[in-house]
C-alpha cells in the first residue's frame, strides 16, 4: 500500500509562521509536523510514500532529502485544493492508497485501522467543528460532508485522512474532495467512518503550543552538549550537541533544546518549552510553555510564557509577556484564545517591551519599550 | 577528464557499471562504453564483450545492461584525443580482442608509442591515446610468454613494463581474457577502490561505490592493484612489493548525491548553502596550520574558475582587515611567475584534481613555499601534495556550475581571515544562518525575465563586490550561454561603457559600504546610457530602489553577511534564467565538472 502525504498548502491561518516555510515544516518539539506524519505512516507499515510539495517546495524537499528513508516527491505548481494535489501524484499511484494531510498530527494506530478498510475516512470529534469538513455519520457509514459550515450539524469532523482506490481519478479534475466523498456515499460506494485515536491540528499559530506539549511527551530524553555541573536538569529533557547550559540554569522537563544553542546562567527553562538550534537565552530569563525556533534570541531578565518566537526573531532584555484568555479577531470573526505572544521571523523587540496577547508579523521592529497588543502586520515598525 | 568504473564480484557486472557511470556523468558525457568478462568460465571461455556508444549513458537503451559476466569495466568519456564517436569511446582493445582498457588521463608519449606499435604490425582502430595501452599490454604479454612466464607472472611482467613505458597521467582499469579479475593502475589521475561483501569496486570517485559499500581504499600514485574475487592485491611501482593502504569508512550519504525532488542538482545545491557555509566556517583548523598562516609575510592563492573568484574575495578582505598582501593567480598562468620565500601558497580546488592547480602547487612547493589546499574531496590528489589541507564541507557537488562548493570555499577562506584578524568576523558569521535562509526566499522571476532576452549582460561592483560580479557573470554565461561580463564598476568608463545600450542589462551590486556613494553615481551614469539596471542592495535602501529598474533588497544584516547573500542572489538569477531558457542546467554544453587536463 502507498501513502500520499499532502504538504503543498501554505496554511495561511498559521501566519505569520508560514513566511519562510509551509505549515507542514513548522517545528513542534523541534521536528517539523510533517516528520510526525511520516513517522506514523511508516510505523503502520507503509514504506512507499509520496509527498506532494507546493508552497515553498524547496524547503520541504531539502528536509525530505535528509531523511533516512526515501520518499518520492511530486510538485503541485499552484495550490488548487486537495483533489488537485492528489492528482499530481496520480502517475505514481499503483493501487489502493492512503491520503493524509501533512500538517496534522495523527497516530499510527489510527492509520493502521484506516489501512484495513477500502474507501474509508478517519473522523474525529472537535469542539469547534466549523473549521473543518463536518461529517454526518449513520451506522458507521458516511452520509455526507459539509465543508466549513457556519452552523455545524454534529461535532464529528473529517481529519482529512482517507483510504482510497485509484478509481477516484475518474472524477473530473475540477471536483473537490468533500463533493466526491458525498457523491460516492450516495451512489452505492459506501465510505466507512473510522474514528481516530489521537489527532491534533493547529489551526492558528497559538494552537501550536498545545501540539508542542503533546509532542514533547514523546521526546526521548538525551543529554548532549556542554552542561554545567551546577545547572539543574530535571524531568524529561533532550539537549542537542554543541549546546551550552550555563551554571545555575534550571531546566525542568518536558523540554527539548536543539544544537549549538546557548542557555545563559540563572535562566529557568520550564515545562512545555521547545528551543531550536543556534538559539541564545541570556542570563536571568524565564521561559515557560513556549516555542523558540532556530536562530532566535531572548535577552536577559525576560519572562517569556505561552509564546511562539519564530526563526531569527530577537527579543531585547527585560521583555515581559503577559498571557491572557481574551478575544482575537480573525477574518472578521471574534473568538477567545489563550496565549501570550507570537513573534514572526526576523522581527526585533526592544528592551522593556510588554507583549500582551499580541501577534507581531515577520521582519517587524518594535523600536522602543512599550506595551504591544493585538496584531501587527509583516514589516511593521513601532517607534 | 573522464569517469571510470570497475566491478568484480558475484553479481552481473553490466547493470552495476551502467549505474556507476551515471553517477560519474558530471566528469564527461560525450560517449561511454563497457566491457565485461565471465570470470567463472574455464580457460578458453571468458571472452570479453565490449559495448560502446557515442552519447550520454543516461540516454542509453537497456541493451547496454544485457552483456553477461561478473567482471566489468566502464567509462564515460570527455574527448581529449579524437572526436566523440563510437570508435573513440572506451574501452579500447588490442588486436586480439582479449584485452580491454578504460583510461582517465593523458598519455603524453602516445604518438611515438603508436608509431612503434604500428611498425610492429599492430592495427589501430581509434584516434585515442588510450588504445596504445591495450596494444602495449598485448606486446608485453607476448614477450612474457616467450620468456616462458605464465599465469600471474605474465600479468606482473606486462604491468611492470607498461608502467615503465607510459608517460603522463592515467587511472586505468584493465580486463584480460583468462585473468579472473581486473587490474587497476593509478598515476596522477584519481582512482579509488571500494570493498564490499565478496565484491570489489573501482571508480574515479566515491559516488558510484557508495551505493554498495562505505569502505573506501584510496590508492596513491604509482599503486597498482589486482581486484580478484578473493580479494585485493596491492603493489607499489617500481618496487613491485606489496603495499598497505588504509581503508576508510566514508559516511557520505549516497542519497545526498541524488537530487530528491529538485528539478536540477544546481537548485538542490543552492538550497544547501546555509548549512554548507556554517559547517565550513565552524570547523576547527589545525594549530600548526594557523601558526604558519600567522607568520606569512604574504599569501598567494592559485585557483581556476569559481575558485579563483573565491580567492579574489579573500584578497579584498585579507588586505583590508589584516594588512597582509595577497596575490591571486590563475593556476594555468602561475608557472610564469616567481614566488618569494616566506609566501604561503593556497591552492583552492573543489575536486582536488584540477590539473592546472596541481601543477601550480607543485611549482610552489619546488620553490620552497609552505603550501595549503582548500578542497572538497577527501583523499584527492591535492591533499597529497599540500602541507596543510583545509576541507570545505560542501558534500558532493554534481552540477557542473559551482554553487555550494564556492560558498564553502568562501567560508573557509573567511575563516582564515577571521583567525588572522583576531576573530573579526566570528560573531557576524555565527549569525549568518537565518540571513542565508531569508536570502533563499528571493524570487528571481523579474530579474530573469529581463536577462533571458539579453545577448549581453554586464555585472558591476566595487571592492569585494567586484569578484562577486565576476562570479555572477560566470554563473550566467556558463549555464545560460548568454554572454556576461563582470567588471569593476570604475573600469566601465575605460571601455565597456561603449557597449551599453537599452538592450544590455546591468546587474549592479551596491550595498551600503564605503563604496556606496561612488557606486550610486556609477549606476546613474549607466542608467543615462539607457541600460536597464538590476540593482542588488541593502534591505530598505530607498534611494537605490528609486534609481534601479529592478531592486533586489538583501536581508538586513551585517556587511560581511551581505557579501554571501549577494552571491546567492546572483546564483539564483542565473539558475532561473537558464531554466526559463530551457538549458540543461546541470550539464552545460562543452563543460565538465573537474578539469583534469592542462
Amino acid at each position: 500500500m502507498q501513502a500520499v502525504i499532502l504538504a503543498g498548502g501554505e496554511g495561511q491561518r498559521v501566519r505569520p509562521l508560514t513566511h519562510s516555510q509551509p505549515k507542514v515544516m513548522i517545528p513542534v518539539a523541534n521536528r517539523p509536523i510533517l516528520d510526525y506524519v511520516i513517522e506514523s505512516v511508516e510505523k503502520c507499515g507503509i514504506n512507499d510514500i509520496i509527498v506532494v510539495a507546493g508552497y515553498r517546495k524547496e524547503q520541504v524537499i531539502r528536509y525530505l532529502n535528509d531523511l533516512d528513508t526515501g520518499v518520492s516527491v511530486v510538485v503541485q505548481k499552484k495550490q488548487l485544493g486537495v483533489f488537485d494535489a492528489l492528482r499530481c501524484a496520480k502517475d505514481l499511484i499503483k493501487g489502493d492508497f492512503l491520503l493524509i494531510p501533512g500538517d496534522n498530527y495523527i497516530d499510527s494506530e489510527s492509520l493502521s485501522r484506516l489501512k484495513a478498510e477500502r474507501n474509508a475516512m478517519l473522523t474525529a470529534e472537535h469542539p469547534y467543528p466549523s473549521n473543518y469538513g463536518v461529517v454526518s455519520v449513520s451506522g458507521g457509514m458516511v452520509k455526507g460532508i459539509s465543508e466549513k459550515p457556519a452552523l455545524a450539524e454534529s461535532m464529528t469532523v473529517s481529519t482529512g485522512c482517507f483510504s482510497l482506490t485509484p478509481d477516484i481519478f475518474n472524477y473530473p479534475a475540477t471536483c473537490m474532495i468533500p463533493d466526491i466523498i458525498t457523491d460516492m456515499a450516495k451512489n452505492g460506494r459506501p465510505i466507512r467512518a473510522v474514528p481516530a485515536n489521537r489527532w491534533h491540528d493547529a489551526i492558528y499559530a497559538w494552537d501550536l503550543l498545545k501540539m508542542n506539549r503533546m509532542a514533547l511527551e514523546m521526546v526521548k530524553p538525551s543529554i548532549s552538549g556542554n552542561v554545567s555541573k551546577s545547572a539543574s536538569i530535571t524531568g524529561h529533557v533532550s539537549i542537542g550537541i554543541g549546546t551550552v547550559i550555563s551554571p545555575y540554569a534550571v531546566v525542568s522537563g518536558d523540554v527539548v533544546i536543539g544544537e549549538n544553542s546557548y542557555i545563559g546562567p540563572h535562566t529557568c527553562i520550564m515545562p512545555g518549552t521547545s528551543i531550536g538550534s543556534r538559539v541564545r537565552v541570556e542570563p536571568f530569563t524565564y521561559v515557560e510553555n513556549s516555542i523558540l525556533m532556530d536562530d532566535s534570541s531572548v535577552g536577559s531578565h525576560c519572562r517569556i510564557t505561552d509564546s511562539v518566537i519564530a526563526k531569527g526573531a530577537k527579543l531585547g532584555s527585560n521583555v515581559a509577556v503577559e498571557p491572557s484568555y481574551s478575544a482575537v479577531e480573525v477574518d472578521g470573526h471574534f473568538f477567545k484564545a489563550f496565549f501570550g505572544s507570537v513573534v514572526g521571523d526576523n522581527s526585533t523587540v526592544a528592551p522593556f517591551t510588554v507583549l500582551k496577547h499580541c501577534v507581531i508579523g515577520n521582519s517587524s521592529a518594535v523600536e522602543n519599550g512599550r506595551i504591544i497588543e493585538g496584531f501587527l502586520p509583516d514589516g511593521s515598525i513601532v517607534k | 577528464m573522464c569517469g571510470i568504473v570497475g566491478y568484480v564480484g558475484e553479481r552481473n557486472a553490466a547493470p552495476i557499471i551502467v549505474e556507476g557511470l551515471k553517477c560519474l556523468e558530471y566528469r564527461g558525457y560525450d560517449s561511454f562504453g563497457l566491457a565485461v568478462a565471465d570470470g567463472t568460465a574455464t580457460d578458453g571461455g571468458g571472452k570479453l564483450t565490449v559495448v560502446k556508444k557515442q552519447g550520454r549513458i543516461s540516454d542509453a537503451g537497456s541493451d547496454v545492461s544485457l552483456a553477461c559476466g561478473n567482471i566489468g569495466i566502464g567509462h564515460t568519456r570527455w574527448a581529449t584525443h579524437g572526436v566523440p564517436s563510437d570508435v573513440n569511446a572506451h574501452p579500447h582493445t588490442d588486436c586480439t580482442g582479449d584485452i580491454a582498457v578504460v583510461h582517465n588521463g593523458i598519455i603524453e608519449n602516445y604518438a611515438e608509442l603508436k608509431k612503434t606499435l604500428i611498425a610492429e604490425g599492430h592495427v589501430f582502430k581509434s584516434e585515442t591515446d588510450t588504445e596504445v595501452i591495450a596494444h602495449l599490454l598485448e606486446k608485453f604479454r607476448n614477450a612474457a610468454a616467450e620468456k616462458g612466464l605464465s599465469g600471474i607472472e605474465k600479468v606482473d611482467f606486462a604491468v611492470k613494463n607498461l608502467m615503465d613505458t607510459l608517460e603522463g597521467s592515467f587511472a586505468l582499469l584493465i580486463l584480460i581474457r583468462g585473468f579472473n579479475g581486473l587490474i587497476a593502475i593509478k598515476r596522477f589521475s584519481p582512482l579509488v577502490l571500494g570493498i564490499g561483501d565478496d565484491e570489489l569496486f573501482a571508480s574515479s570517485d566515491m559516488t558510484p561505490i557508495l551505493e554498495h559499500t562505505q569502505k573506501i581504499l584510496f590508492l596513491e600514485d604509482n599503486d597498482y592493484a589486482y581486484l580478484m574475487p578473493d580479494g585485493i592485491r596491492l603493489f607499489g611501482y617500481p618496487s613491485a612489493k606489496t603495499v598497505e593502504r588504509d581503508v576508510k569508512t566514508v559516511d557520505w550519504d549516497v542519497e545526498s548525491a541524488k537530487k530528491g525532488g529538485y528539478e536540477y542538482f544546481m537548485e538542490k545545491e543552492i538550497f544547501e548553502q546555509p548549512a554548507v557555509f556554517v559547517n565550513s566556517f565552524r570547523q576547527k583548523i589545525d594549530d600548526g596550520a594557523v601558526s604558519v598562516l600567522k607568520k606569512a609575510s604574504s599569501i598567494t592563492v592559485v585557483a581556476c574558475g569559481s575558485s579563483y573568484h573565491a580567492g579574489l574575495i579573500f584578497r579584498y578582505l585579507m588586505e583590508k582587515y589584516c594588512k597582509i598582501p595577497v596575490r591571486v593567480e590563475i593556476a594555468s598562468e602561475f608557472l610564469n611567475f616567481t614566488t618569494a620565500k616566506g609566501t604561503v601558497v593556497i591552492a583552492v580546488t573543489q575536486s582536488g584534481e584540477t590539473a592546472d592547480t596541481l601543477a601550480a602547487l607543485r611549482h610552489a612547493k619546488a620553490n620552497g613555499c609552505p603550501v595549503f589546499a582548500v578542497t572538497n574531496v577527501l583523499g584527492s590528489s591535492v591533499t597529497r601534495i599540500a602541507d596543510y589541507v583545509l576541507y570545505t564541507r560542501a558534500g558532493p557537488e554534481i552540477s557542473v556550475a559551482a554553487t555550494k562548493s564556492f560558498i564553502a570555499q568562501c567560508a573557509v577562506l573567511l575563516r582564515i581571515v577571521s583567525i588572522i584578524g583576531k576573530g573579526i568576523f566570528e560573531k557576524e558569521l555565527f549569525e549568518i544562518y537565518p540571513v542565508l535562509e531569508e536570502t533563499l526566499l528571493f524570487d528571481p522571476a523579474d530579474a530573469s525575465a529581463v536577462c533571458k532576452d539579453a545577448e549581453n549582460i554586464f555585472y558591476v561592483g566595487r571592492g569585494v563586490y567586484y569578484p562577486i560580479s565576476l562570479e555572477g557573470a560566470l554563473k550566467m554565461k556558463e549555464i545560460t550561454y548568454i554572454h556576461a561580463e563582470g567588471c569593476a564598476a570604475g573600469e566601465l568608463k575605460h571601455g565597456p561603457f561603449s557597449l551599453l545600450t537599452p538592450k544590455t542589462p546591468v546587474v549592479a551590486v551596491c550595498t551600503k559600504d564605503d563604496a556606496y556613494p561612488v557606486m550610486i553615481s556609477n549606476i546613474k551614469e549607466m542608467k543615462a546610457r539607457g541600460a536597464p539596471v538590476i540593482a542588488i542592495g541593502s534591505g530598505g535602501d530607498a534611494d537605490l530602489k528609486e534609481i534601479a529598474d529592478i531592486f533586489i533588497p538583501l536581508p538586513r544584516s551585517k556587511n560581511i553577511c551581505e557579501v554571501i547573500s549577494a552571491t546567492i542572489i546572483l546564483q539564483m538569477i542565473a539558475y532561473n534564467t537558464a531554466v526559463l531558457l530551457g538549458r540543461d542546467v546541470d550539464k552545460p554544453r562543452n563543460l565538465a565538472k573537474s578539469v583534469t587536463v592542462i
